[in-house]
């Protein structure tokens, strides 16, 4: 401690021990705020259609196209150490093989907690397509409304906020109007 | 002063410990004044900017050789002792 540089070294070892209990508590509090936030999800109609896949022009898929209507409230995740939301729309179904499926088909970043609220009725924002390439073999499908939180410092936590009441079946595929 | 002694900026022993327990005192009240505060206030800037401001003003005090930091200068013995070695 006799000259500048030598208080500032010393400094410097007790302020970074400082900041990181700091953090550490911040993480710690995020357990304290248990919040779960519910809503509600209805498919409005869902159409399959024949169409090219996107990397080879020559093979034929079918794609699945949703319209839903989604309502949900977000708020009570946002607490002093929400960074942002990540929320997303899940089409989850077991194919012929009985291997669980899921595709996300929409998704949002909430990073406000005046944004949080989501109210829409919406088509997909991704491709609803299956690996396979066709609905046909495919059980029904549930729509769910997954969300994780991010914090400014700590883990990441994950829910989910809506689903839908029944499983909806894959109608056959159609060709598109042109 | 001269430039070597404005950038060295020495303090006599005394005065090095008042710095030291000024240092672990602010550093140890402000971690945990700035965490209760955020929390009370729910705002993670809050939190963040008041441990700023708490290290900023500990720099000002503590960093430069201010007078109070040379109140107890080393007494060193009078040259007549050495000679009659």
């Amino acid at each position: 401690m006799h000259s500048i540089y030598a208080r500032a070294n010393g400094i410097s070892g007790l302020w970074s021990t400082c900041v990181m209990v700091l953090l550490g508590a911040v993480a710690l509090s995020s357990f304290l705020f248990n919040a779960d936030s519910k809503g509600s999800l209805d498919i409005v109609s869902l159409k399959v259609f024949h169409s090219k896949t996107r990397r080879y022009p020559f093979r034929n898929e079918e794609i699945g196209f949703v319209k839903f209507n989604l309502s949900a409230d977000l708020t009570p995740l946002f607490n002093w150490n929400t960074k942002q939301l990540f929320v997303y729309l899940e089409a989850e179904y077991t194919n012929a093989q009985g291997v669980n499926n899921t595709v996300v088909i929409w998704d949002r970043i909430v990073r406000r907690k005046d944004d949080a609220t989501i109210d829409i009725v919406q088509k997909e924002k991704y491709k609803l397509r299956d690996l396979s390439g066709s609905f046909s073999n495919v059980h029904p499908a549930q729509y769910s409304l997954k969300y994780s939180v991010m914090p400014y410092v700590g883990v990441l936590t994950y829910g989910e906020a809506a689903r839908t009441t029944e499983a909806i079946d894959f109608p056959d595929a159609r060709d598109s109007v042109s | 002063m001269t430039i070597q002694e404005l950038v060295e900026g020495r303090i006599d022993f005394k005065g090095q410990k008042t710095a030291d327990d000024i240092v672990r005192v602010v550093l140890i009240t402000s971690t945990f004044l700035s965490f209760v505060i955020g929390f009370a206030f729910s705002s993670l800037m809050i939190t963040m900017s008041t441990f700023a401001l708490c290290t900023v003003a500990l720099s000002l005090v503590v960093l430069p050789p201010w007078p109070m930091f040379n109140r107890h200068p080393v007494t060193w013995l009078s040259e007549s002792v050495q000679e009659q070695k």
